[in-house]
């Protein structure tokens, strides 16, 4: 496959407009500006993208709401909150080709009609401001942003709003409050963003790996980019991978390309020659699948047939040296850590979760503990106001669906075997 | 039409509504916590989940709006199993101390966890700590209560507006805290406590006192600080008031108070209170038995009206007290006393512009619905903050505001500073200069209406000031108004709130005639504030010099003998004196015998000392009140009367509405009505009345304007101007007194004194008050940010300020709202009355104090 969005990172220079350019940077807004705005749209839903931030909602169809709201201004927000443990994805674009994605933003403008944008930039990526304002910047100055982009009387402004390192404002609705200045807690949907968004206007928010797709489909047209990768969700993909590989990375491979041929082929197996324990494959919130589950295509679609998600595709792998029961109690403390406190299951039931898990995993663990988890993670599932809470119950879940035994052993011997 | 069905119950509904409201008006009851009526919806407890056919999770009932065909269940095996949920996870951190907790017995989570909650909780772990804070004077908050519902902050937020508390810290370590830290700086409405499901926020005033189910009696009755009218229920226990609370369907204020409502009433049970009637012997005052002390007070009445006639005997009343105490204390001055000379300190606000307007507009123009502010598109206030002048009624505006509609502020209004299109702030009291470059501009722009002739011909006649003169006499430029003019002449649904500080001015006739011209070319919507309970019925009930109950002129011969007939006993023909023609008569020996009721002139009345002074060479002074104040210090007899809470009677608020206030514990005095029958029929008029009830009887007879109402009828819309009776039918009038030149600066450098009106304080009762002057605790100077950046003050330097009169020593409050070039006093502090440093003038025509043009020198004596 023909490498798109880490093309040209080698380059030292690669986040400079010339290098960007070199590289055939910013033909695709050339040809999307004769394009109409509908059909940009058009476009992007028949190229079949699913946002690449976790949710995998249709991004034509995103656009296609938005659009229909006759509401103006509309805004454009690119979501690059990267908080998902596991996940560095996003932060390559960011940093290595930024040009990319201010790009894939000014085509998403122009086929929206919006011309106010922000990249709602993660508390703790604040080393990565400069370099996108920099790139901003140039951008301007080479008319690619501005009021009169391209000579062709569009206008579109792009900003970069720091978070303050809350994981939640990576839930658009919080990500919109926290824009506006407020405490960065999910809103009541419906009304969704695409009509009732930031300032009360429509307002399409979208992932930054999403938003640097867009260049792409333009400049190989809808057809080509829907033949790459998964029939379902076809595209190039990015996947972070971390943990016990031989080569942990950012990896740009095909929608569907299985957990075993990421691992194994482009990682270069697990390190030191040991064996593979366990992998989570999308982000710490997805649940942890075992080893002979591994064959799974990585795709939004298929992988919920093997009792996981794609999520974020940051891959986490464990070899046959990790205890699960603290990956799991620290999996279960980021979620305390990170609850908002908004909504009573997920406040109160992150909270217990970990406590219960930090007994065990320190070998006070309790007959019927384990039962009392799964009761606790039920009691949340599907009950809380946005997915944080889900998540939180769903890791647990996995894990003690998986490797029941560990955690007994735990709690019967009183102590971790890994020390 | 939408139809869906809640537990086989097919329901209609007109509009679309969330489900809980659906169910709600089906009887379907579905446990709730963070939803509170009034409030923007949050779905954050979780409590309401319910069952929708084809969503595959269980939905928030109170964020989840109808559509037509949904299919809801409300109580289901795993519903039931979801609220028990709920209620383990809120109990793992909520401690479990409901045995020395306050709010058990009505506390949501305790009655919520009865019901649905699980027998046992399963958590095992450590709890939440976190110290309960006490650094606040009114309000203590123990957040390891709190279960961050937020209500408190979606109404502080969302409803008052002072936007004062938030959530800090995240998910479980998440507590409700002012953005001021441990102390509140708020504006102490309280509506948190009203709206706090547990006892996480809590008043101190009422601390460990009582439990709920203690509450002896639950009494629905009115605030007794202001103009607005609010409604609250008084909880009582041993005849002593526990807390005020306001409930969500009662009354115009719906469900919130302010810091003087919430928190006032404490002056109640101030052991401060009079007790007993007292007589002056030698020089001291002495207790006596009540039959001695009315016995006394009548003798000497009568030698006094025997020996100099009616007319050296006047009268004031108080608008604080009820429609029926007025109505009796002006029926024993001109029936048992033979003169008109009655008045009271309502002359200085709304009596003198409510005439004049309603002269030129007809009777009962100011008599709007203040909710109906809300249909405005633009609201102009001016000569007083109405947020606190009348603070609920200022919730109103900001919540117009909120809507879209164009607020527009003259002068100082810190209240109303967020909730504001335009904020024009000219020099103090330089506001007549700005109203005639307006009114001229929009004679242009709209032209007049043609409704009222002869007025018009003296709108169009005035000598209107030149547009230049914004600058150099307001400090404005005219492009500070350009866009309000813009507005103003676009608008067509405006609403004008004026101040009671527009008044007090040398240059009042000409300001009053400007701000009418102003409303009737705007053909605006008038509310006048009103700081005290009652004095619309004041005016009403003829406790003014020349007008009768039910305001009919005391010099129209049928209108008098009608009142004569009814009263048994001849009334002057002659108009009476007003309140500083009484001094100035008690000063020239004219005046032998003046009684006061709940007033205190030598406080409330511009150099306390020359009226103290005049005052004191009457041969009778009255007193009736409910505390010793300056003026009871030089009377020769004190009655103790009762306060709000101890009598029945009604007040009329500032949009003529008749309230019902109710007695609700028992005092140690006696009832204003009754000591004025009492002295009544002991000069021989029939005062024999078993209740207020009888005299609001008596008034339905003798009034026009009241006729045929009774108590019960002020349940109904009858308590809402007209009433059941005709309002005084007349013709419109030019609004013909003599104007006056418009007050200027004399200097440019000059400092003039302005008198604070503030929302925790009323200058009277608040000063008993522990629980408001302990938020207020001292009075403060408030100047400018230019004036003392000038003079180089610093906020809390100490300053002395000076008038010719008189001066004081205050710290400094910079403040951004005051206009540049006054000094902002309070006179609310016993040792520091703002009013005393001003001279005693009055207006010839209208006989108001002004207070206006009062340079004042400040000079920084510490830090």
């Amino acid at each position: 496959m023909e490498i798109f969005l880490l093309k040209g990172i080698d380059n030292p220079d690669s986040a400079t407009l010339e290098a960007y350019r070199a590289i055939g940077g910013y033909e695709g807004l050339h040809r999307a500006l004769d394009m109409q705005p509908q059909d940009i749209i058009d476009e992007v839903r028949k190229s079949g993208l699913r946002g690449r931030g976790g949710a995998g909602f249709p991004t034509g169809m995103k656009w296609a709401f938005a659009s229909a709201d006759p509401k103006f201004p509309k805004y454009l927000l690119c979501n690059a909150d990267e908080g998902e443990p596991g996940t560095f994805k996003d932060r390559v674009i960011l940093e290595k080709k930024p040009h990319l994605l201010i790009e894939g933003m000014v085509i998403s403008a122009y086929a929206l009609k919006a011309e106010e944008g922000y990249i709602y930039l993660r508390g703790e990526y604040s080393f990565l401001k400069d370099t996108l304002e920099r790139a901003i910047e140039e951008a301007y100055r080479e008319g690619y942003l501005g009021n009169n982009i391209l000579g062709k009387g569009i206008s579109f402004n792009l900003h970069v709003h720091l978070g303050a390192g809350a994981y939640i404002c990576g839930e658009e609705t919080a990500l919109i409050e926290s824009l506006e200045g407020k405490r960065g807690q999910p809103r009541i949907k419906p009304p969704f963003p695409v009509n009732v968004g930031a300032f009360s206007m429509p307002t399409v928010v979208n992932n930054v790996e999403t938003l640097s797709n867009i260049p792409y489909i333009i400049s190989i047209g809808a057809e080509a980019y829907s033949r790459i990768g998964s029939k379902e969700c076809p595209g190039p993909k990015l996947f972070s991978v971390s943990g016990h590989v031989r080569r942990p990375g950012v990896y740009e491979l095909p929608m569907g390309t299985t957990l075993r041929e990421i691992i194994y082929d482009h990682c270069g197996g697990i390190r030191d020659g040991r064996n593979l324990k366990a992998v989570i494959p999308g982000g710490i919130s997805t649940p942890v699948l075992p080893p002979h589950k591994i064959d799974v295509p990585m795709d939004f679609v298929n992988i919920c047939r093997f009792g996981s998600m794609l999520g974020s595709g940051g891959v986490i792998v464990f070899d046959e040296t990790s205890c699960l029961v603290r990956v799991c109690y620290r999996a279960s403390k980021f979620f305390e850590h990170e609850s908002c406190g908004k909504c009573t299951p997920c406040r109160e039931g992150t909270g217990w979760l970990s406590s219960i898990l930090g007994r065990i995993e320190k070998g006070q663990g309790r007959k019927g503990d384990i039962d009392l988890l799964l009761d606790v993670t039920g009691n949340m599932s599907g009950k809380t106001f946005c997915p944080l809470g889900d998540g939180a119950a769903m890791v647990v879940q996995g894990f003690i669906k998986h490797f029941r035994d560990e955690f007994e052993e735990h709690i019967i011997d009183k102590r971790c075997r890994f020390g | 039409m939408i139809k869906i069905t809640i537990n086989g119950r097919e329901i209609s509904l007109e509009k679309p509504v969330t489900v809980l409201e659906a169910a709600k008006a089906a009887g379907i009851k579905i446990p709730t916590l963070c939803h509170y009526p009034g409030l923007e919806n949050y779905g954050g407890c979780r409590l309401c989940l319910v069952e929708v056919e084809r969503m595959p999770k269980l939905q928030t009932s109170c964020t989840l709006m109808v559509t037509d065909g949904m299919v809801i269940r409300t109580e289901s095996e795993e519903i039931a199993r979801a609220r028990r949920a709920m209620l383990e996870f809120l109990l793992i951190n909520h401690p479990l101390e409901c045995p020395y907790c306050d709010k058990a017995g009505e506390c949501d989570l305790q009655d919520l966890t009865v019901q649905y909650g699980p027998p046992v909780g399963r958590f095992a772990e450590g709890k939440r700590k976190h110290p309960e804070s006490f650094e606040d004077p009114l309000i203590v908050r123990n957040m390891e209560r709190c279960i961050l519902c937020t209500r408190c902050i979606r109404m502080c937020d969302g409803i008052q507006g002072a936007s004062a508390i938030t959530v800090t810290g995240r998910g479980n370590k998440s507590f409700v805290e002012p953005f001021s830290g441990g102390r509140y700086n708020c504006e102490y409405c309280g509506n948190c406590l009203t709206v706090c499901p547990v006892g996480a926020i809590m008043s101190r005033l009422h601390r460990h006192v009582y439990r709920a189910w203690q509450v002896e009696e639950k009494i629905k009755t009115l605030c007794p600080y202001c103009g607005v009218g609010c409604s609250m229920m008084l909880q009582v226990r041993a005849d002593t008031i526990l807390r005020t609370i306001p409930e969500p369907d009662l009354g115009i204020n719906k469900g919130i108070l302010c810091a003087r409502g919430r928190f006032g009433y404490g002056y109640v049970h101030s052991p401060e209170r009079l007790r007993r009637p007292m007589i002056r012997r030698t020089d001291r005052l002495e207790e006596v038995s009540w039959d001695e002390a009315i016995g006394y007070v009548s003798d000497r009445l009568r030698d006094i009206k025997a020996r100099y006639g009616g007319e050296a005997i006047a009268g004031i009343a108080s608008p604080r007290c009820t429609n029926e105490d007025n109505y009796l204390f002006q029926k024993l001055l001109r029936a048992g006393l033979n003169t008109n000379n009655i008045d009271s300190t309502v002359r200085n606000s709304i009596a003198v512009i409510q005439r004049y307007m309603e002269d030129v507009m007809g009777q009962g123009v100011t008599a709007n619905i203040m909710a109906g502010i809300l249909n405005s598109e633009a609201i102009i206030t001016i000569g007083g903050d109405p947020a606190h002048i009348n603070p609920v009624f200022g919730v109103k505006i900001r919540e117009a505001f909120k809507k879209g509609v164009k607020v527009i502020t003259v002068g100082y209004a810190p209240g109303l500073q967020r909730f504001s299109s335009y904020r024009i702030n000219p020099y103090p009291f330089t506001e007549g200069m700005l109203l005639g470059v307006i009114i001229s501009e929009l004679i242009k722009k709209k032209g007049l209406s043609g409704e009222n002739p002869s007025f018009e011909e003296r709108i169009r006649s005035y000598n209107y000031p030149d547009r230049n003169g914004l600058s150099e006499i307001c400090g404005l430029s005219f492009g500070d108004i350009e866009m309000v003019l813009q507005e103003l002449s676009r608008l067509q649904s405006i609403s004008i709130v004026i101040g009671p500080d527009i008044v007090t001015r040398t240059d009042m006739r000409s300001i009053i005639f400007l701000i009418t011209a102003l409303s009737y070319i705007l053909n605006a919507r008038v509310f006048i504030l009103s700081d005290r309970p009652n004095e619309q019925g004041i005016i009403d009930m003829g406790c003014l010099p020349d007008m009768l109950p039910g305001e009919r002129p005391v010099e129209i011969e049928s209108f008098r003998h009608k009142f004569e007939t009814l009263w048994s006993s001849s009334i002057p023909e002659k108009p009476g004196m007003t309140i500083l023609e009484m001094v100035e008569a008690a000063n020239s020996g004219k005046l032998k015998a003046l009684y006061v009721m709940g007033e205190n002139p030598v406080f409330n009345l511009p150099d306390g000392q020359f009226v103290r002074d005049a005052l004191k060479k009457l041969d009778l002074l009255i007193v009736q009140d409910i505390f010793m104040n300056e003026t009871a210090e030089i009377a020769h007899v004190v009655l103790p009367s009762l306060t709000w809470s101890e009598k029945e009677g009604t007040f009329t608020n500032l949009e003529r509405r008749i309230q019902r206030s109710r007695k609700a514990i028992t005092g140690q005095g006696m009832e204003d009505w009754k000591i004025i029958s009492e002295i009544g029929k002991r000069l021989g008029l029939r005062m024999d009345y078993n209740s207020p009830s009888d005299i609001m009887n008596e008034i339905s007879r003798v009034s026009p304007l009241y006729a045929g109402l009774t108590y019960d009828d002020l349940e109904t819309e009858y308590n809402l101007w007209p009433y059941k009776g005709e309002p005084l039918r007349h013709k419109l009038g030019s609004g013909d007194w003599p104007l006056t030149d418009l007050w200027k600066p004399q200097r440019k450098d000059a400092l003039y004194l302005m008198i604070e009106r503030h929302m925790f304080l009323s200058g009277t009762l608040s000063r008993h008050s522990t629980a408001l002057n302990s938020i207020y605790e001292r009075p403060v100077a408030r100047i400018s940010p230019a004036v003392a950046d000038r003079r180089g003050i610093k906020n809390g330097d100490l300053i002395r300020v000076k008038t010719d009169r008189a001066g004081v020593t205050l710290a400094v409050s910079i403040d951004k709202n005051v206009p540049d070039n006054a000094v902002l006093l309070s006179n609310n502090f016993v040792d520091s009355c703002a009013l005393s440093m001003v001279p005693f003038r009055m207006d010839e025509e209208t006989k108001v104090f002004s207070l206006n043009g009062i340079e004042v020198i400040i000079e920084k004596v510490g830090v």
